[in-house]
């Protein structure tokens, strides 16, 4: 396998981790109570730590 | 909770409309941190407040409320913070009350009620200004001196006027410790609260203070119960008989507390404020215009096509200077890496193409928040939810549906999540079901690049802006009919009574309609650097895997005399064709065949279902990855215009034929593409049964309308 294709392999596996961590902790933040900030609104409502 | 320099907590209280969340803003100069509530969705905005001589204190900015009879959580939360019943927050030292000085004698009644919290008060009459517009003179020594010797100062927010005296009089607030004067209850409802304060006390063990008995006594709501931990069973008959005791006198329980406060507010106000000639009719004298029954809604749609006809007309030469951005770097970049085909396509065609072509519409995003800005600032927006009320009346909305429905215009989320302040458990369940209809702003790239690819060039500027009002008027045309069944068929919601409260009209100011809008562009940006960025990826990957190096092959073998661009582009759309992506697009594509959409189009679909405006970044890498690398970023429109049916029946015909791209509109105008929406609507019906509902119902409805649109069109043109 060469450089190149392992330069993108890691960026394409970075970008699907992160979206699959985010889109998980969103749903944590969302069952703890609030809107969990996935959706891009402006209104900022986070839960309480 | 309070800042370490002073230790001081001062919550800011009053109606809404009152300039309250503007003095905020003033008081504390936008340092401010916002959060929640524990256990509830009602914001937490707090900033440190200078009151001057080094002196500083937490500002707590709570939601406004027309009283302290707890009907929905914002209400309640205020209850408990003027209290101190929230975990984790104190009692605060001061309340600051801020009234609208147009209308005391309103205003002034949930300063009554908090003058029963026992609390060192503030009261700002604020919109001064307006008040003098008015010819009206306020006496504030005298009002003060009535209200037992509270500061009572005069400001005008919005101007940044009084506000130094109101940092002056929430220090003296702070150092005298001056409450409001109490209301003197007539003697058979003061003992009937007396006896409801020691039962409770007794039963509960806990000190019930007067305000607590007040609400335990007034309201149908046992929130207050519940906190004490005051049973059913041990307060039955003590709020009976105590309510027996209200109405012997003469009073309805219910109605008590108005009527003796406002008794007392009309001997507090007597001769405090004076009336000299003012502007007071020019409000009453627009509205007699904007709100006629039938010149009304013409305006409000004429009002929308110009808000969206300048929209397009002052964003086209931004979007240009992006383009141009983009155009610029994918030029520089893609040379760069021609030794390296699948990183140059990965950056170039990925990155680049992707995330450009959702960033070409910041412009938009921009100037739409600043006109739904002035919009909200100037006092127009509570109108346009005037001249609704009568359409959403009708279908048998609950009045407080408004403001949801309204706010979702701009997203879903914190829209569905504002119905919790609709008491009705049944108007709330239907008005969350119909929220998502509401064209958010996250449906606007698509119907811009259709728009501006298309129905623009095609039919001219005027038809551009009549088909963006057009399709944010397509989901509440949907809505209202879905509403009307929901409520009057399946919920059986009872109408309730709704004040809507017209603030006047007035100069939006500068500072807070820029920052709104600077707040929108910083979350469109930080979404398309993040989600977008990543979900871009993801999207090409998928249609730049498989390569196969035989198709190039083949493709140059049977194009032997063809020009060397020709056959690289044959080859591109060739490795598309066989991608993963392309693959499933063909697989899936039947089913949206009769709505006029190819396997790009199904693939931009699928792919927008977790957000809806990843259909642009789709399209701009499915788009781009077929034509190459080389063409420049203005591609994804001039792809989309030549973009033909290579085979089948439409063989020859273009893909973006006007059916097609009113068809490809109106699917997003209704359907159910967004993940969170789909999670709040679940986490707020309590289960999954009306989001999965939700889900189901808009995606069919969608599929439908938009086939009977694309058929219906194709027919006729």
């Amino acid at each position: 396998m060469n450089l190149e294709a392992v330069i993108v392999g890691a960026i394409v596996g970075v970008a699907a981790g992160w979206l699959i961590r985010r889109w998980l902790a969103a749903a944590r933040r969302r069952k703890e109570g609030g809107c969990a900030g996935d959706c891009g609104c402006a209104t900022k409502l986070k839960p309480k730590k | 909770m309070s800042t370490p320099e002073a230790g001081l907590l001062v919550a800011l209280v009053g109606n809404p409309n009152t300039g309250k969340s503007t003095l905020f803003n003033a008081l504390t100069g936008l340092r401010q941190r916002v959060g929640n509530y524990p256990g509830v969705t009602v914001a937490r905005k707090s900033g440190t407040c200078d009151l001057g001589d080094g002196q500083k204190v937490e500002l707590v900015d709570l939601p406004g409320l027309y009283s302290l009879a707890a009907a929905s959580p914002d209400e309640q939360v205020v209850i408990d913070a003027l209290s101190g019943n929230i975990a984790g927050d104190r009692r605060p030292d001061a309340v600051v009350l801020v009234v609208d000085a147009t209308n005391l004698l309103r205003n002034l009644f949930l300063a009554s009620q908090v003058a029963e919290l026992g609390r060192p008060v503030v009261i700002v009459l604020n919109q001064a200004d307006v008040a003098k517009e008015q010819g009206l003179r306020i006496d504030t020594e005298l009002l003060s001196r009535r209200l037992g010797g509270v500061p009572v100062v005069l400001s005008s927010a919005w101007k940044g006027e009084g506000i130094l005296d109101v940092r002056r009089a929430i220090a003296a607030a702070l150092d005298q410790k001056a409450v409001l004067k109490r209301v003197n209850w007539p003697a058979d409802i003061a003992g009937a609260l007396a006896a409801v304060g020691k039962a409770a006390t007794a039963d509960t063990g806990k000190q019930v203070s007067v305000a607590d008995a007040q609400r335990l006594l007034f309201d149908t709501n046992p929130s207050t119960a519940e906190r004490l931990g005051w049973t059913v069973a041990q307060r039955e008959s003590t709020l009976r008989s105590a309510r027996d005791r209200v109405r012997y006198s003469g009073y309805n329980p219910m109605a008590a507390e108005p009527l003796v406060h406002y008794a007392h507010l009309r001997v507090v106000l007597e001769g405090v404020v004076t009336e000299g000639l003012g502007k007071a009719g020019q409000t009453a004298a627009v509205d007699r215009l904007l709100l006629h029954r039938f010149l009304g809604p013409f305006l409000f749609l004429g009002i929308m096509l110009g808000f969206f006809a300048s929209v397009f007309w002052l964003a086209k030469f931004p979007m240009d200077w992006i383009q141009a951005g983009v155009d610029w770097t994918k030029a520089v970049v893609a040379p760069q890496l021609d030794a390296y085909p699948m990183l140059q396509s990965l950056l170039a065609d990925g990155i680049i193409g992707g995330v450009g072509a959702f960033l070409v519409f910041l412009p938009q995003i921009l100037i739409l928040f600043l006109f739904i800005g002035i919009l909200e600032d100037s006092g127009y927006m509570a109108r346009a939810a005037f001249i609704m009320d009568r359409l959403f009346s009708w279908c048998g909305l609950n009045g407080k549906s408004f403001v949801p429905m309204l706010s979702g215009f701009a997203c879903a989320i914190p829209s569905l999540l504002s119905t919790r302040t609709i008491e009705d458990p049944k108007a709330r369940l239907a008005t969350a079901f119909v929220v998502p209809f509401m064209s958010c702003s996250a449906r606007f790239p698509i119907y811009a690049l259709m728009c501006a690819a298309f129905i623009g060039p095609l039919y001219g500027p005027g038809w551009e802006s009549l088909v963006m009002v057009g399709m944010h008027c397509v989901g509440l045309l949907f809505a209202v009919p879905t509403a009307f069944v929901l409520t009057r068929l399946v919920l059986k919601v009872k109408p309730q009574p709704f004040v809507l409260e017209l603030p006047r009209y007035q100069m939006p100011k500068p500072r807070d309609v820029v920052w709104r809008m600077w707040q929108n562009a910083a979350e469109f940006v930080s979404k398309a650097g993040t989600v977008i960025f990543a979900i871009t990826i993801i999207v090409w990957a998928l249609s730049y895997f498989p390569r196969d190096a035989s198709v190039a092959e083949r493709i140059k073998a049977a194009n032997p005399t063809a020009a060397e661009e020709v056959v690289k582009a044959k080859v591109q759309a060739a490795y598309v064709e066989q991608s993963y992506m392309g693959r499933f697009g063909k697989a899936v594509q039947p089913v949206f065949d009769p709505l006029g959409f190819d396997w790009k189009i199904t693939v931009g679909v699928l792919a927008s279902f977790p957000a809806r405006e990843v259909i642009v970044s789709t399209l701009g890498v499915t788009y781009s990855v077929g034509e190459g690398a080389e063409a420049d970023s203005q591609q994804l429109r001039k792809a989309m215009q030549d973009a033909k049916w290579s085979e089948g029946p439409r063989a020859g015909s273009p893909i973006f034929s006007l059916a097609a791209v009113l068809a490809l509109m109106v699917f997003f105008a209704l359907c159910s593409q967004c993940g969170p929406t789909i999670a709040t609507l679940a986490q707020e019906t309590g289960g999954w049964k009306w989001a999965a509902g939700s889900f189901l119902y808009m995606t069919t409805l969608a599929w439908i309308v938009a086939m009977l649109v694309y058929q219906g069109v194709s027919r006729l043109t």
